[in-house]
């Protein structure tokens, strides 16, 4: 036997935290879900797989994407050429409801309801395969699932397909489940959806997320792709495959010169010095050794000189095959002190105004952008922004040192 | 912070006046108008700078056009300073001394020095005056807080302008109502990409909803291929009947003339049949051979192939031949008759062609007219005898005559002429004699012709000419012409009556001398036609006779002539040949017997035949053939007609069957054709449609325009992230910083608070205890504990509190800040009581704080203590 497990193809879905690409780019980026997708069922064809498992969030509903479906009608029908049956597990993002979708896909493609269901494909070979899963009914599914999943049927495989994560809390969201009570239903692969960062929560029988085929922000680093599994001995072996068309990578470099210059040569040095092999989106973390100047610091700020560098550098980008899409400075911790303050009043300070309430409070209206609400509800949101307005005191505070002394 | 020296160089109504000032309660008197107010602008204007030119009824520049500006000396943190200020850009030309050091500073150096109080605080908390004391209460907590604020942190006035330029920086990036903003912007692009993008998104249900028109087209479209095909082969099949339809029709045809069912002329009748006539053939050939040899027998005998004929048919033959003498003597007669008839016949045709006129045969004469006629002709015979005499006479003397007068023709040969003239003139009679009628008188033409000529020759010759005798002559011719005339009248008579006869006979034209012999010939004429009937009756008999013969001997014989003559002379020569072989050898007579037993098969195989062909009600073999061929081709046709069936096929057949007429197929087949025709169409239509909406399909899929918008969202997004951010980031640090020194500057507050409220009793003399901060105002508490807001208290007292606590303030601060305070006449609405313990407490204070008081009320100098009063009208 032998399968593909994918998940989390968010076709057609934009890439996070760019602000700006050169067109050659923009096309390859506006492709890239859609490119990674074909190398999956490219590799489903070349391999002859018995069958395709898709996890979940193959596209965003939300963004009601033609070329999305487009595509799917295209890749599904090619399977069914090949007579590969697809299995498709709806999962948060694609849910079952607010469906437009009034034309079925192909007859090869199963697409599980609401409720568990099990379907048995007898292979070629003449094995038999169960395989149960879910599609999620609308954005959240906040109860454990995994009690809805049969027993180890008597086929010769029993695979499950569940979108969902770990349970963390009471506010899970996402059909939240344990490891243990996956490995209760004594299944022989669990093919996991929704973590977009592939990982293996159990070796054996393995417990995958195949994670996303494209990454499509910067924390979405490194190489993406899907899992080709196969029969060995009674084992499942599954085989990571790549299919990023675009990867994102976040090199540190630590600051070796002191002005916005030298740093200019260093990157282009780095650049040259590493090469990629697939293009590859790149956001530096540049740590500073000593702050910049006004000048330098202010150049940065508003990102002029980002953007100048990205086009006088644009030819050492495209040598190296990658884009800088963003440069991030870093600061060495700093403690913040006003000779003429004590110390006891900026924390003082701190309290009052790095407090939920009082940030919600200066959004204010804001919050009634979606995106902007989105961002800043994000829990990362919070302690950057106070991490850069320690970063902004401190540099003012070195202004303050200056002017006292 | 104090201030020793006040130097005025031109300021207001002052110019070059200086003011020296102590440590501590200094009291400047003076009524109005003695400057009070112009002084305290002062202290303003030189510390913090002259008010802009916009506003020159605060620059109070000098009216006598003396110097603008002045000096002030004053001793900050135990290090004496000299300020000056003149006329100048931005607020006026400041000099800064260290004189303690001696020691010339830039001008910036005062603000800092000077720091926190600016302008605004020194006038909102330092300078105190009655309008001031108004509208403190406005400002409430706030207003306080942010004073404390102010003056809250040495240094502080970095901390807030920096707070200030974030604000700044922080309005440039957003403002809530703002439209230039950056982020402002990025919002109201986002607005418009999102609407742009929401506009794509419709294309995601016109998606749906051409997928599912694929889907329905491309299932229609299958139908109709469908249909397309039933209909195709249906028209088809139409077609092909319609092509099958003469095939068709050649099959009914056909089938109509199959339906008779025949017997007896099936193959083996054909063959009996055959052999039936081979038969015949056989023994005719038999019958040939033994003729063959008969005639090689007859060859030697000399037998005529006539008689080989006869051998056969002798029975038939014999009897005729037994009445061939009858015949032969018949046909003599015959013979007789029509030579008779003929000569009958010529005989009356030469009478008819000699007599009748106009085809009537003159009339028989009567015995009566007959005696007449002859008696008449008697009578102009001898009339004309006589005449004719005469006439001789009359002739003979004329030639007398002209034989007494010689004539030339004597002379040249007159014997001759006058022979040859006679004899002329005899043979002319001669000869027309003979075409007179009657035998006589040809006869007597005849003798008067040779007469003539004899006379001519042998008479004539022997006259002698006389000249005497011309004479006599002549009068002998006279009387013979006289005779002659006589005798011509005669005639004429006679000839009048015989013409009268000859009309009434129809004898009109016949001249009278052939009269007789008309007469005659018509007898004649009658009795040969009743001749020739009689002869035509018997010659019709014999004819009869023989033609019958004739028929007989021919059916016997058809080799046989015609002529009769000729036939009997065959069949003489049968008979006699029949005699001669009769006497012959028996070889010949063994053939005839042969010959005979041969006819007798011959005949009995004829009869087979015959009755062969009878039974079948048939006429010949021709027939039966014709026949069995009709049945041949009948068993051909239906053969054919299989054949044909097979070529239409069985259904075909079978539908074609139920077709009523050609039309009617020819109406379904276009009926058929137009389906096809529609079904064709309307598949076009529906590929026609497929295509365009798979164009419509490729269009919507390939054109990118949601995942570019989106992409260009998402980066506008990160943007506005980025923006949104920096806005915080500002703002946070801006609220920090405030925060920062608010916390610093809150320590003091409780401090200030307390100190007002011992302030405020004082001043109310104890009516009002307790001072407290509200989150949005003061309140004050009585002395009997009741809580009173500031807009429930008097003016007065209002202002007592407002004084109690700036004053507070400015003691509590002086640790920061020992700025003096400058009271320009703040007590007008104060009694004398109020006013006591406002100077009570501006003595106490001025032990911490310097205390530069304009006042107006006298009772200053007596009340109070204080080490410097001066009185500005000095």
């Amino acid at each position: 036997m032998k399968f593909i497990h994918a998940a989390d193809l968010h076709l057609d879905s934009p890439f996070l935290g760019l602000r700006q690409l050169p067109n050659s780019l923009l096309t390859q980026v506006r492709n890239a879900t859609f490119d990674a997708a074909t190398v999956v069922f490219d590799r489903a064809l070349a391999e002859h797989v018995d069958f395709v498992l898709l996890a979940g969030d193959l596209f965003d509903r939300a963004e009601q994407s033609v070329a999305a479906q487009a595509y799917l009608f295209q890749q599904f029908e090619r399977l069914n050429t090949a007579k590969i049956p697809v299995l498709v597990s709806f999962g948060n993002h694609d849910y079952l409801a607010d469906q437009h979708q009034t034309v079925a896909y192909p007859e090869n493609v199963t697409v599980f309801g609401a409720k568990v269901e099990t379907k048995t494909l007898t292979l070629a070979s003449g094995e038999t395969v169960a395989i149960s899963g879910f599609s999620y009914p609308q954005r959240w599914v906040p109860t454990d699932q995994t009690v809805a999943f049969p027993t180890h049927a008597a086929t010769d495989w029993h695979i499950g397909m569940l979108h969902g994560a770990v349970s963390a809390g009471p506010d899970d969201h996402y059909a939240p489940f344990t490891v243990a009570e996956l490995l209760a239903k004594r299944y022989d692969y669990w093919a996991l959806g929704h973590i977009h960062q592939r990982q293996r929560l159990q070796e054996q029988p393995p417990i995958i997320y195949a994670g996303n085929t494209q990454g499509r922000s910067v924390t979405e680093a490194g190489d993406r792709g899907a899992y080709l599994v196969t029969s060995e001995q009674g084992e499942l072996v599954p085989q990571f495959f790549s299919t990023a068309a675009i990867l994102w990578e976040t090199p540190s470099l630590k600051m070796t010169g002191t002005t916005l210059q030298d740093l200019s040569r260093q990157l282009s040095d780095w650049l040259v010095a590493h090469p990629a092999e697939r293009p590859t989106l790149t956001a530096f973390t540049v740590k500073l050794s000593q702050a910049l100047d006004d000048e330098d610091r202010a150049q940065v700020a508003t990102g002029d000189w980002l953007s100048l560098w990205q086009r006088t550098q644009a030819r050492v980008m495209r040598a190296a095959n990658r884009y800088v899409t963003a440069i991030k400075f870093e600061a060495k911790p700093v403690a913040i002190s006003a000779p003429q303050l004590d110390q006891q009043y900026w924390d003082q300070g701190a309290t009052d105004v790095f407090n939920p309430v009082n940030l919600q409070d200066l959004f204010g209206k804001l919050a009634q952008e979606p995106a902007l609400a989105a961002w800043f509800t994000r829990e990362q949101t919070a302690s950057d922004l106070e991490t850069a307005a320690r970063q902004q005191l401190a540099d003012l505070m070195g202004k303050e040192d200056d002017h006292a002394s | 912070m104090r201030l020793n020296r006040l130097t005025i160089y031109g300021f207001g109504k002052f110019h070059d006046r200086t003011f020296h000032l102590t440590k501590g309660f200094n009291a400047l008197l003076g009524p109005n108008e003695a400057g009070k107010s112009t002084l305290t602008q002062f202290i303003s204007a030189i510390l913090f700078g002259f008010p802009t030119k916009k506003h020159p009824a605060l620059r109070y520049e000098p009216l006598d056009g003396s110097r603008f500006g002045g000096e002030i000396a004053f001793t900050l943190s135990g290090t004496d300073y000299l300020v000056s200020r003149v006329d100048g850009p931005r607020g006026g030309k400041v000099t800064l001394r260290n004189t303690t050091l001696d020691l010339t500073l830039p001008a910036a150096t005062l603000a800092q020095l000077l720091a926190p109080v600016d302008a605004q605080l020194f006038a909102h908390v330092y300078a105190i005056n009655e309008p001031q004391l108004g509208t403190v209460f406005a400002a409430s907590k706030q207003e306080l807080i942010d004073r404390l604020r102010h003056v809250g942190a040495v240094g502080s006035d970095f901390w807030l302008r920096q707070a200030q330029l974030l604000e700044n920086s922080a309005e440039d990036l957003y403002k809530p109502q703002g439209r230039k903003p950056t982020l402002n912007q990025l919002l109201q692009e986002h607005q418009v990409l999102t609407d742009k993008l929401n506009k794509a998104n419709t294309s995601y249900t016109t998606y749906w909803e051409l997928r599912q028109r694929q889907q329905h087209l491309q299932a229609q479209q299958t139908d109709l291929q469908r249909q397309l095909a039933v209909h195709r082969q249906i028209a088809n099949q139409y077609d092909q009947q319609l092509a099958l339809w003469p095939v068709y029709q050649q099959w009914v045809t056909l089938g109509d003339a199959t339906d008779r069912p025949v017997s007896g002329f099936q193959q083996n009748d054909a063959a009996a049949l055959e052999r039936l006539t081979n038969q015949v053939t056989a023994t005719v050939a038999t019958l040939k051979d033994d003729q063959d040899q008969l005639a090689t027998l007859q060859e030697q005998a000399q037998l005529p192939p006539l008689f080989q004929d006869y051998l056969l048919v002798t029975a038939q033959v014999d009897p005729l031949i037994a009445q061939l003498p009858e015949m032969t003597i018949a046909a003599r007669e015959q013979y007789r008759l029509q030579t008779e008839q003929a000569d009958f016949q010529r005989r009356a045709s030469s009478i008819e062609q000699q007599y009748a006129q106009g085809g009537q045969m003159p009339r028989v004469f009567s015995l009566a007219t007959t005696q007449r006629v002859h008696e008449l002709t008697s009578n102009l015979t001898l009339a004309t005898q006589k005449r004719r005499r005469l006439q001789q006479q009359l002739n003979q003397l004329n030639e007398q005559y002209r034989q007494q007068q010689p004539t030339r023709q004597q002379r040249q040969n007159p014997l001759a002429d006058k022979q040859i003239g006679w004899l002329a003139a005899g043979l002319v009679v001669l000869v027309g004699s003979m075409f007179l009628p009657a035998t006589i008188f040809k006869l007597a033409g005849a003798m008067l012709g040779v007469a003539v000529g004899y006379y001519g020759v042998f008479i004539v010759d022997s006259s002698t000419p006389a000249s005497r005798q011309q004479q006599s002559l002549a009068e002998d011719i006279r009387d013979v012409q006289a005779q002659l005339r006589e005798g011509s009248h005669e005639i004429n008579q006679l000839t009048s009556q015989l013409d009268d006869i000859g009309d009434a006979h129809g004898l009109g034209e016949i001249p009278v001398v052939q009269w007789a012999a008309a007469q005659e010939a018509i007898v004649e004429w009658d009795r040969l036609t009743q001749r020739i009937e009689a002869a035509d009756a018997q010659l019709t008999t014999a004819t009869t006779a023989l033609t019958d013969f004739k028929t007989a001997v021919q059916r016997a014989l058809p080799a046989v002539t015609t002529d009769f003559p000729a036939l009997t002379a065959q069949l003489q020569e049968l008979q006699a040949t029949r005699q001669r072989l009769q006497a012959q050898e028996s070889d010949v007579t063994a053939s005839a017997v042969r010959l005979k037993r041969d006819q007798v098969a011959v005949d009995q195989a004829q009869h087979a035949v015959t009755t062969f062909l009878q039974t079948r009600n048939l006429r010949s073999t021709d027939a039966f053939y014709q026949q069995y061929q009709q049945i041949r081709e009948q068993g051909n046709r239906a053969s054919q007609r299989t054949a044909l069936a097979q070529q239409i096929g069985k259904q075909p057949l079978a539908a074609l069957q139920q077709v009523t007429s050609h039309e009617a197929l020819a109406q379904q087949t276009t009926t058929a054709a137009g389906q096809v025709v529609t079904l064709q169409h309307q598949l076009d239509t529906a590929t026609a449609q497929l295509a365009t909406t798979a164009g419509q399909l490729a269009h919507l899929t390939a054109s990118g325009t949601q995942a570019t918008l989106r992409q260009r969202l998402a980066n506008l997004e990160t943007q506005m992230q980025d923006v949104t951010q920096a806005w915080l980031v500002d703002r946070l640090v801006s609220q920090w910083i405030a925060a920062t020194l608010a916390a610093a500057s809150g320590d003091r507050l409780p401090q200030i608070v307390k100190m007002a409220s011992q302030f405020y009793g004082k001043l109310t003399e104890n009516r009002y205890t307790e001072i407290e901060l509200t989150p949005a105002t003061l309140r004050v508490r009585r002395m009997d504990g009741d809580w009173r807001s500031v807009s429930q208290l008097s003016r007065g007292t209002a202002e007592q509190l407002d004084l109690a606590v700036k004053l507070a303030f400015a003691v509590v601060m002086a640790q920061q800040v020992a700025m003096p305070v400058v009271i320009d006449d703040g007590f007008v609405n104060f009694d004398a009581q109020r006013r006591e313990a406002a100077y009570r407490l501006l003595a106490s204070i001025s032990a911490d704080i310097q205390v530069i008081l304009f006042t107006a009320d006298t009772t200053v100098a007596d009340g109070l203590t204080t080490e410097n009063l001066i009185r500005l009208t000095d």
